[in-house]
This record gives structure tokens, sequence and C-alpha cells, in this order.
């Protein structure tokens, strides 16, 4: 426990220290105020005080974002060779990848941190309900646990950044926008698998207000799967 | 300390490693010596717990290096040959770091990261960022932290590689220093390097050892092969007479230039005090004599050729 918190701590840090960092910061921030404002009516007089409006789109947005922050994780030890250092010192292979893991989750929760301007401008301005407010920072959350853990396996197959970032944000914005789209166009049992997997939709449910078992499940399960495979693959080294 | 037995790797069907067998002992140095791509890299990254081998057994100070990875990794220090560091990092960070992965708290950690960096030599570097440091630096960097955990044995991979000829100068003696408290293995391959502080000496070629044995036994090795060069003040024909009686030269060979006879020989052993003896009894003048010393070179580049000979193509 101890060895990982030590790799989370550095590996905050090294994403504080980096340029990669602070362009992800800003770069989601100012997607979702310009989204903010575009759906302006989120603040429109007489408009209900909700956060729906705004982070309608954040699950693609984070489809491009999350990866970003992870893509240095894994490919950079590699790449720099540091990943030898780190796996001749007694550390087992799964404190390394859970300790990514955590420090992608903090700087997660320090871009979500920045976004709870909006809830405190509606709280000045209107009246808005703070179980829906706290539901949707709950379905942010999942979905960035999810993202994270699958985007952290990406890293793990690489040894270019840019390929992490592509394999990570690819698949992901595939599937999100894709499912999304499909899922109105069929019908019957199709359109119940299209349901489960549809992340917008899931997350949708959160912004409402609506907080599913099944949702959450979901979500963690994605999470627990992808960092079981990436603590394979840094174990593959062994047995390659 | 450190124990090898039939060691083999193998990336796919490549043999990077063909069972190799040999032991470090207490405070001893053991230079670890081939030709690039010959296997040192992959046997010393099996020592470290990196990877395991795919067959035969190591341990390195009781632990066995397969199923005992993470007790070999705490008592191993190792330096990987290209010195990987985290260049956002300042070093006092980086061994703060290092010492938690070890396991150090808080107050062993700062008595461990002072000792290391009075001892490689860092004191003006410790609250610099790693990426503005020069390669002896770094290289230095990444010594202090092989130690931080007092290891029973520190596993070099080309220590002086990169550094300019002072600091050369300065590993090797602290790479001396330091064997009196833990045995070394360190691969390089600068002959003279492992001939200046190697008690020991292991040379692979093509994953195969090749030989192994102290510097003095393995240039006794090629000691038939020394050369004796002479010049002697007398007549030629002479000259060639007595020196092919001496016993353990042969190969004699003299060229006339005036009144003086060049003698060049092959010599198996000491030659110099018998030829001295008898140019001194016949009362002939020396104006030169010497023999070459044999050299780790020499061996070396033999025992490669031979190997390269020996391989079933």
């Amino acid at each position: 426990m101890r060895h990982t918190l030590a790799i989370a701590q550095r590996e905050l840090l090294s994403l504080f220290c980096s340029p990669v960092g602070y362009i992800v910061l800003a770069g989601f921030w100012l997607v979702t105020g310009a989204i903010a404002i575009w759906n302006a009516e989120a603040f429109g007089p007489g408009k209900p005080a909700t956060l729906r409006d705004i982070f309608m789109w954040a699950p693609f947005v984070l489809t491009l974002v999350v990866p970003a922050m992870t893509m240095r994780a894994l490919s950079e030890e590699y790449r720099s060779g540091t990943f030898e250092t780190l796996m001749t010192a007694p550390v087992s292979d799964a404190a390394v990848v859970l300790g990514k893991y955590l420090a992608t989750l903090g700087f997660y929760g320090v871009l979500l941190v920045g976004t709870l301007i909006y809830p405190l401008l509606m709280e000045v301005f209107g009246n808005p309900d703070w179980g829906e407010v706290l539901a949707t920072y709950l379905g942010l959350a999942l979905v960035g646990v999810a993202f994270a853990a699958y985007s952290l396996f990406a890293s793990s197959l690489t040894r270019d950044q840019a390929v992490a970032w592509m394999l990570g944000a690819m698949p992901l914005m595939l599937l999100v926008l894709s499912v999304y789209n499909l899922v109105r166009q069929f019908e019957g049992w199709q359109r119940e698998v299209l349901a489960q997997l549809n992340i917008m939709g899931r997350f949708a449910q959160f912004a409402r207000g609506q907080v599913e078992t099944d949702a959450v499940v979901f979500f963690l399960a994605i999470a627990a799967l992808f960092l079981f495979l990436t603590v394979k693959v840094v174990e593959s080294r062994r047995w390659r | 300390m450190i124990d090898v037995r039939n060691l083999s790797k193998y990336y796919g069907s490549r043999c990077a490693v063909d069972r190799i067998s040999f032991t470090v002992g207490e405070r001893t140095i053991v230079g670890f010596l081939g030709p690039n791509g010959a296997g040192k890299t992959t046997t010393i990254r099996i020592l470290t717990g990196y990877m395991p081998p795919t067959s035969g057994t190591a341990t390195v100070a009781g632990y066995d290096v397969l199923t005992q990875s993470l007790a070999v990794r705490s008592v191993v220090g190792y330096l990987p040959e290209a010195v990987p560091l985290y260049p956002e990092m300042r070093v006092r960070e980086y061994l703060k770091f290092r010492g938690k992965l070890r396991g150090l708290d808080r107050s062993q950690r700062e008595a461990a990261i002072a000792r290391v960096v009075e001892r490689c030599w860092l004191r003006e570097a410790v609250d610099r960022p790693i990426g503005q440091l020069s390669r002896g630096y770094r290289q230095r960097v990444g010594l202090a932290d092989a130690l931080l955990h007092n290891p029973k044995v520190l596993i070099l991979d080309e220590p002086t590689v990169g550094l300019d000829p002072a600091q050369v100068r300065e590993t090797r003696g602290l790479l001396r220093e330091l064997a009196s408290d833990h045995p070394i293995l360190f691969s390089s391959h600068t002959l003279s390097e492992v001939e200046a502080i190697c008690h020991r000496i292991i040379i692979i070629h093509e994953g195969r050892l090749i030989a192994a044995g102290t510097v003095d036994e393995l240039k006794a090795q090629t000691a038939g092969q020394r050369r004796l060069h002479a010049v002697l003040k007398a007549p030629a024909a002479d000259v060639a007479e007595a020196v092919c009686k001496v016993p353990g030269i042969k190969d004699v060979r003299t060229t006339a230039n005036g009144d003086w006879t060049r003698v060049d020989a092959a010599a198996a052993g000491e030659a110099l005090e018998p030829l001295a003896g008898l140019a001194a009894a016949r009362g002939w003048a020396v104006r030169e004599l010497h023999q070459e010393l044999p050299s780790l070179e020499d061996f070396f580049v033999k025992a490669v050729l031979a190997a390269r000979a020996a391989r079933p193509q």
C-alpha cells in the first residue's frame, strides 16, 4: 500500500510538472464552459437550475481528455527505461498499476472540482436540486473511473505516448458516439443490448438525478476488468 | 552471494543466454565482459528480478530470482545501462521516491539520502532537476539510488560508459571502496577497466560463457604467446645458436644490423632473466631487452575468436 501511494504521488507530481496536465485541465474546462454558454438557457430566467445541459456532452469530451491524462503513465516509463528501475525495486506489478491509476483519479478529481463553479453559480442565482447535482457528479466520477482504467490499459500496450492516446481515445469515442446514435435505430433485444452499453444514456440517468445500481456496477466492472488486464500486460514481460 | 547455474534465456526462439554458470563471492568485484549483444544485459536483468530465466536457476544472497523475486529485488542495488531517471524530478525528490519504494521510513530515508549524496559527490546537484544534469551527474544519481538501501549485492550495467576520463577514474575508485562492503558484478566492454579493478572476470560471447577466472589466471593462458625482443652486440649466427638453447624460447629470428643483432622470439613464461644471463656470460652488450606483457585484450580477442571458430555453422 505504501508503494502504491509513493507511486501515485510521483505520478501526480509528474502530471502537474508536464504541460500535458495543464492542457488537459484547460481544455476540459474550456469545452465545458463553451457548452455552458452555448446552452445559455441553463442560466436563463425561469429555467430549471440543472446541470443536465452543461454536462450532457461530458462523456464524449472525456473520451478525449481522460486518455490524455494517462497516455504518459506507462508508455513513458517503457520509452525512457524507467520501467526497468521501477520493476527492479521491490514493488509488485499490481502496486505500480494501482498507483498510476490512483494518480489518474486524483488528477481527474481536480478536473471535476474545477467545474463546481456551475452548481455554485446556480446556487447564487437560483435554487438547484442538490440531490441531482450530487448524482450528476457521481455519474461523472464513475465515467472517469471506467475511462481511466481503459486508458491506462491503452498506455500499457505501447511505448509511444501518441499511440497510447489514440488507442485510448478512438475506441472510447467510437463506443460512446456510435452506441448513442444506434440505440434509437433498433428495436427489441438489440436495443436492450445497446442500451446496456450506452454510456451517454447511463450518464444522462445520473444527470436526471437517477442513481441506478446496475449503472454503478457497469462502470465499476469496466474499471476492474481493464485494471486486471493492465496488470496482466505489465506482467507479460516475464513470459514474452 | 550470486550463484548462477545453467541459466538460459530465450526470446521467442532466439537464444540470448545459453546455459551459463558462475558465482560471485563476498567482497569481490567481478567483471562481466563480452562484445555487444553477448547477453550481458539479459543475464543482469534476470539477476535483478526484472525477468525470469527460461531455464536454470540463479540465487542472489540466497534468494531465488524466480520464486523470491521481491526478496531479490530488495537486497540488490542495480544501475541499469542507460541510467533511466525521471527528468522532471529533482535529485532529492527522486531519491525520496526510491527510498519509499525500498520501504525506508522517513528517518531512515533522510539518513540514507545524506549518506549516498555524500558518497556519490552529489551535494551540489541535490536540489536540481534531473533533466538539467550532465551525463556524469546522472550516472552518480543512478549509483546513489543503487546504494540507497545498503544493498547486499551491487549489479551495475556498464557503469562508466559516457563518462569523461576524470569521472571514470572517480567511479572506479568508488567501486573499489564499495567492494569492501558489497560484492559487485559489473558489465563492461572496456577491457582496461575490468583489468584495473576486477578481482575476477567472466567472459561471455553469444550467450555462452567462454572464460572465467582471475585476471592473472586468464593472462597466464595467453602466456605462450608472449613475444620477446632483444638487441645484442654480437654476430647474428652466434646469437641465433645460443638463444635457441635457452629453455622456453623458440621461433627465433635474428636480423643483423651492423655490429648489432636484433632478436625476435616467442617465449613461454618468463624469459628475460635467462636471456640477460646468457648475454652477460658471453660478454655481449645489451641495447634492448623486453618481453611483451600478456594483456587481457589478447586473451579476450583469442577467446572470442576461438568461440566463433568452434561455433557449429
